[in-house]
């Protein structure tokens, strides 16, 4: 142990300690508070978090440490307590109250192996940024690596950071009367930038009773001074001012005569960075898929990813 | 088109497949692509009917997604033996539609025509479809990876674990498109595109499961063999995401997955 050049040995006593670690922290401080994180902390934390990974790769020739996570052997061992704490996370009944192993996302040690699981991701597409040639084996080799692993990258932190600042609120609207207020997941009452008037609440049935339809006719009225009359299905939300509505619920005892819908109305900001990590991930896949493995991936002359 | 016809068309799929087959191990190439092919145009035009007849994609309960699990399969293999020309493939995926085929035959589902709002969207059919390719290769995977181990008499070839390889990264290439197509139509469906619900909890585990697979075949010094153990058991978690959370009590009433009504 601990002779170089480290094995995966190393990489998985360092992940126990990672492990460990998180124990200790639940213990001390309690599970993970992800509201903490609302803007402009997550920004804070998203810019010390790429400049500790741009550190750990500048400092890789002096500090045998860093160079080690830049390696299979530190990503090979996270990966599998990765997929060891999500399978627990799979047996076990979530819940947002939950604490330890039933609340899982706020669990510091399955947080730990995830952020630490970044880190060497950003490490390894940092290396591989600098080492790019601009040859056609070296692209052919690594922009679809790029696209894999810096998609990952991007779509796991802004999706994690960026959850702080989804806002989800349930609106009530009736038939005729105009609404601005909506009922946020705490329970608070907020007034909304637009307001939502319902013209008609759509049920339709199959032959056998069972739901076929559910539908809004609506006309909204934004602050900016917009005004539209649009209809939103269920799958068929619908986009206004970076706010998208939803076909939530309506008066069940009332079914197709219901007087009421209940839209939720959602926006995240940081939904663009996600879907541009999911783009470059579908674009990854779909290279992985066309090269398959001879020419996707290169053995680079020993250790490093 | 009902279930009741479903026999014709599966005997004559499967004869036909079993010609390519027998055409691929005799190295009559020609043979072994137009009877397969027919065999999956067969296949193919009764998940159309089907499809016609439901008035919607055939694609809702357990039976029908073994439907194209079974049509999958041929075509994977059919696919694979394009580009590699391995001449077991085509008997492999074979058998493999055929016990599909004959779990639908003895323990059909009931399959009515309604198909409930949340299921309405143009996502639904690429996302099950890829990601029922996915399987189908993947299965393919685990199925080689067994037969390395323990029916495989001698030293196991450079060219054999490539063949798995191979299989395992078209498999994970259509498994992360249907994860991340699952992604995009959760955003349009339920306002988020991940929120940890059982099935997206053990999509994420068999995906990672792969990638331990991969990169742990990249490395210089490995055991083979605990590769091919690899695949095995995330073929495992992968029947878990498929149909296992159904029974896993945790999952029972949390998961948004669940379509049968």
């Amino acid at each position: 142990m601990w002779t170089k050049p480290w094995t995966m040995k190393e990489g998985f006593v360092i992940g126990g300690g990672l492990i460990f670690a998180g124990l200790m922290l639940e213990l001390s401080v309690g599970p993970v508070v992800w509201e903490a994180f609302a803007w402009p902390v997550n920004g804070i934390v998203l810019a010390g978090f790429l400049a500790v990974i741009a550190v750990i790769f500048l400092l890789r020739k002096r500090v045998y440490a860093f160079r080690f996570i830049g390696t299979y052997q530190a990503a090979i061992p996270t990966l599998v307590y990765a997929v060891l704490l999500t399978i627990i996370m799979g047996l076990t009944r979530q819940t947002e109250n939950g604490t330890w192993l039933n609340n899982m996302l706020a669990f510091w040690p399955f947080v730990l192996i995830y952020v630490y699981m970044t880190v060497i991701l950003g490490v390894t597409i940092l290396r591989r940024i600098v080492n790019c040639q601009l040859s056609t084996a070296s692209l052919k080799r690594d922009i679809p690596f790029l696209l894999n692993h810096l998609g990952l990258f991007l779509a796991m932190t802004t999706a994690t950071l960026g959850n702080a600042d989804m806002q989800r609120l349930k609106m009530i609207t009736v038939v005729g009367e105009p609404e601005w207020r909506a009922v946020a997941q705490n329970g608070a009452i907020r007034a909304m930038p637009l307001a939502i008037e319902l013209k008609q609440f759509i049920m339709e049935t199959y032959d056998d009773g069972s739901p076929k339809r559910f539908a809004s006719e609506i006309q909204i009225l934004t602050k900016s001074g917009k005004k539209m009359e649009t209809t939103v299905d269920v799958n068929k939300p619908v986009e206004v001012d970076g706010w998208k509505i939803y076909q939530y619920g309506y008066d069940t005892q009332m079914g197709a005569m219901s007087q009421i819908s209940i839209l939720e109305l959602v926006s995240d900001p940081w939904l663009p960075l996600v879907y541009t990590g999911i783009y470059m991930m579908l674009a990854g896949a779909v290279c992985m898929f066309v090269m398959g493995r001879r020419e996707g991936v290169r053995r680079e002359g020993g250790k490093e990813i | 088109m009902t279930w009741e016809e479903f026999i014709y068309f599966a005997i004559a799929s499967v004869l036909l497949w079993a010609v390519g087959a027998w055409a691929a191990w005799k190295e009559k190439t020609a043979v072994a692509y137009t009877s397969t092919i027919a065999g999956l145009a067969i296949f193919f035009s009764f998940i159309l009917m089907m499809w016609i007849s439901l008035e919607r994609p055939p694609l809702r309960t357990m039976g029908e997604t073994r439907l194209w699990y079974s049509f999958f399969l041929p075509m994977a293999g059919i696919i694979v033996y394009s580009r590699w020309k391995y001449k077991w493939i085509l008997s492999f995926s074979t058998v493999l539609a055929l016990v599909f085929i004959c779990v639908n035959l003895f323990k059909p589902e009931i399959h009515s025509k309604t198909l409930m709002p949340a299921l309405q969207s143009p996502w639904f059919a690429p996302h099950v479809i890829v990601y029922m390719f996915a399987y189908a290769v993947l299965g393919a995977s685990a199925v080689m990876a067994l037969y390395l181990l323990c029916f495989k008499k001698g030293k196991v070839a450079d060219e054999e674990y490539e063949i798995t390889d191979n299989l395992v990264y078209v498999g994970l290439a259509f498994m992360t498109i249907g994860m991340l197509f699952g992604a995009l139509w959760a955003k349009e469906a339920w306002g988020h595109y991940w929120s940890w619900d059982p099935k997206e909890t053990w999509a994420a585990i068999t995906w990672f499961a792969y990638l331990v697979y991969i990169h742990y075949r990249q490395l210089p010094q490995q055991k083979p063999r605990l590769a091919l153990w690899l695949l095995i058991l995330s073929f495992i978690l992968l029947q878990m995401c498929w149909w296992g959370i159904n029974y896993l009590p945790a999952a029972q009433g949390s998961s948004v997955h669940t379509y049968s009504t």
